[in-house]
């Protein structure tokens, strides 16, 4: 085909087909995050625009050295070239419309807009029989769509065709919301029809002379607009972002819009949905209120958000230092994985070793899935589990009959049994050395944990009033009183302290640092010999949990 | 059947209704045209089954579920990338649905229809 512009074109060879397919692919792959962007279905699979892109790729592969002049030999290439890359299911409604497109021109020279309409309406045949219950508002109803109007309004030049085609590609691509509320919900139209769009667009756009390669700018749906990533890479002179909506006078004339903004700033993003605009851009400390004087003159705004981005990013960097710093993990070394009620505990286990931490504990026992999903991407198979509770032990054997992975779950029915165990842990001993070590460790410890009683009850002998304060040792219930302090030393006496040397208190999220001072100073007065640990556990409901060793 | 504990009782989710949400799902699935009989004593392999307890076999691991599906596929597409979809889907919706994790999807393309020789 040639590129002379003015002159129509009715007839296309295999030659010309193979430029325009070059041509869609390009500007697919031109345009592929603005495709992956729209994707509503989190499925692994679900990059559509990555999964378009590899279909049409191995579609092009397949015909690139080809030299066939034969519109029909080299759309069955087409075909095949998609239907073996195809991926996802874009990629293979993708192929199906292709191959009815390929059957349609059988054996045929040329491609004229007599063909062309029937072969469209083949490919549509063709990928709605593959499928019992067609999803309408997918590229299945672009497909549609673009038979009908193809079909509806011939004419002998090809080129003017493509347009018409494109024309209703866009509008079929535009309603799609309308026909699939997950669409709507998202504020996004279909991946799938829109990258057929980019790919019907590209064709056009090689027609025309026009570049390839670089992205338009484009006005995209709220919903894709990515301003948390944005965020990540303030440079100076991005003192400020600035976001403003508002309603446009008149229509919006982009290129002109555009380029005013990027007078101002950088990192510029337009989005659109139900008539309001949302412009953002980052500017320096000086220009921070220009971007707003400017739309004020083109519109109506509604809302306008300004941030200080270096003072963000400070703070940004001040969380992730307050991040827990859990251990890296290479292939093939042991990771452990641990129930932690708090997070002062969470920090302690993570200052010994641990790889991953699920949050839960005493009436929040974390569920069998949360456990897997906490080691399953770890990097490693080896792996050992301390539930920390006897609640939580038997989703953590549950998981770990779930993975491939080589899992041991350590029995640990409280979190002092848990640190012990952590303080076994020795990355240059074998797997079953370092589970039999651990599993040793539990009884090396006494737990003894302090709360109030939700109820009334009789356990073990014991009378408990509810509120009244109680103490565990070992789990089992062996003492109410009215003090914290009373129990903590009844409790102590149980766990035949005089006989250990060590008494580390963690203190919970429901009690004032005052009184637990003034208990630890009680205590310490009570074992002058002992040493007394004392750290902030963060645990609900515990106002202690002490272990003595 | 499976239980699941809450604080007023025990609810249980059987079997059938696992498999219904996997035969709706697999048939809104682009390239499956339908379940195959999952074994010989069910029908032949080939004839498309309208039960979903035919075509689907759910048993469950621990609290996770195994799901099997016997599929038949549309000939000319792309047969893995068609299975790897519907897998991707069914656990999808069951995730969504039942609120269990799919622990194990196995996709048996059992036959292939033909609409359109090339």
């Amino acid at each position: 085909m040639s590129n002379d512009l003015a002159q129509p074109v009715t007839q296309l060879d295999g030659q010309g087909l193979k430029k325009l397919i070059e041509a869609g692919l390009t500007w697919l792959k031109t345009n592929q995050q603005i495709v992956n962007a729209l994707n509503v279905f989190p499925v692994p699979d679900g990059d559509t625009g990555t999964n378009m892109l590899l279909t049409m790729q191995a579609a092009y592969d397949e015909i690139a050295t080809s030299g066939e002049k034969n519109i029909g030999k080299m759309s069955q290439a087409i075909a095949r070239g998609a239907l073996i890359g195809a991926r996802g299911n874009s990629g293979v409604i993708l192929s199906q419309l292709w191959r009815g497109f390929a059957r349609e021109c059988d054996n045929l020279p040329l491609l004229d807009s007599d063909l062309l309409v029937k072969a469209l309406a083949e490919a549509r045949n063709t990928s709605y029989k593959g499928v019992v219950r067609p999803v309408e508002g997918t590229i299945l109803t672009v497909g549609k769509d673009i038979a009908a109007a193809a079909a509806a309004n011939q004419v002998a030049d090809l080129k003017a065709m493509l347009e018409l085609i494109i024309d209703a590609a866009d509008k079929s691509v535009a309603h799609t919301p309308e026909l699939l509320p997950i669409l709507k919900q998202a504020g996004v139209v279909d991946s799938g029809g829109k990258g057929l769009f980019f790919i019907l667009e590209g064709m056009l756009r090689y027609l025309n002379g026009e570049s390839l390669d670089t992205a338009l700018m484009t006005v995209q749906p709220l919903a894709a607009m990515q301003m948390d990533e944005t965020m990540e890479t303030v440079e100076p002179g991005q003192d400020y972002e600035v976001v403003v909506d508002f309603r446009p006078k008149e229509e919006l004339i982009l290129d002109q819009f555009y380029n005013s903004l990027m007078e101002m700033g950088t990192s510029i993003q337009v989005g659109e949905g139900d008539g309001i605009y949302r412009m953002h851009i980052h500017v320096p400390t000086d220009n921070r209120y220009l971007p707003i004087d400017y739309i004020m003159e083109i519109g109506t705004i509604t809302k306008v958000y300004i941030e200080n981005l270096i003072d963000q990013m400070e703070q940004i960097e001040e969380v992730k230092n307050r991040q827990l710093k859990l251990a890296p993990v290479e292939p093939g070394e042991i990771a452990v994985v641990t129930v932690s009620p708090g997070p002062g505990l969470s920090r302690i286990f993570a200052s010994l070793g641990v790889a991953a931490i699920v949050e839960g504990g005493q009436t929040m026992n974390p569920s069998t899935k949360e456990i897997l999903a906490a080691f399953e991407n770890l990097p490693t198979d080896k792996v050992i589990i301390l539930p920390n509770n006897k609640n939580i032990v038997m989703a953590a054997e549950a998981a770990s009959t779930m993975t491939v992975k080589q899992v041991a779950v350590i029995r640990s029915t409280t979190v002092p049994q848990g640190l012990s165990a952590m303080l076994r842990l020795n990355p240059d001993m074998d797997f079953d050395t370092i589970v039999e070590e651990m599993n040793e460790a539990l009884t090396d410890v006494e737990t003894g944990e302090i709360t109030i009683a939700t109820r009334s009850v009789t356990i073990n002998g014991v009378n408990v009033a509810k509120g009244q304060v109680i103490a565990l040792h070992n789990g089992k219930l062996i003492q109410s009183t009215s003090s914290l302090e009373e129990a903590c030393l009844g409790l102590l006496q149980e766990c035949e302290t005089e006989d250990r040397e060590r008494i580390t208190l963690y203190y919970g999220d429901n009690i004032v640092k005052t009184e637990v001072n003034q208990i630890v100073d009680r205590i310490r007065s009570a074992y002058p010999a002992h040493e007394i640990e004392l750290h902030e556990g963060g645990q609900p409901h515990y106002q202690f949990i002490i272990a003595v060793e | 059947m499976k239980d699941d504990k809450n604080p007023l009782g025990n609810i249980y989710i059987s079997h059938r209704a696992i498999s219904t949400i996997a035969y709706q799902s697999a048939l809104e699935s682009y390239g499956v045209v339908g379940l195959a009989a999952k074994n010989f004593t069910e029908g032949l392999t080939q004839a498309i089954v309208k039960d979903p307890a035919m075509g689907i076999k759910i048993d469950f691991n621990g609290n996770a579920i195994k799901i099997e599906m016997f599929i038949i596929v549309e000939y000319g597409t792309h047969v893995k990338s068609v299975a790897a979809s519907v897998a991707n889907s069914v656990r999808y919706q069951i995730e969504k649905a039942i609120g269990l994790p799919v622990s194990e999807i196995n996709v048996h393309v059992r036959g292939l229809r033909i609409s359109n020789p090339d």
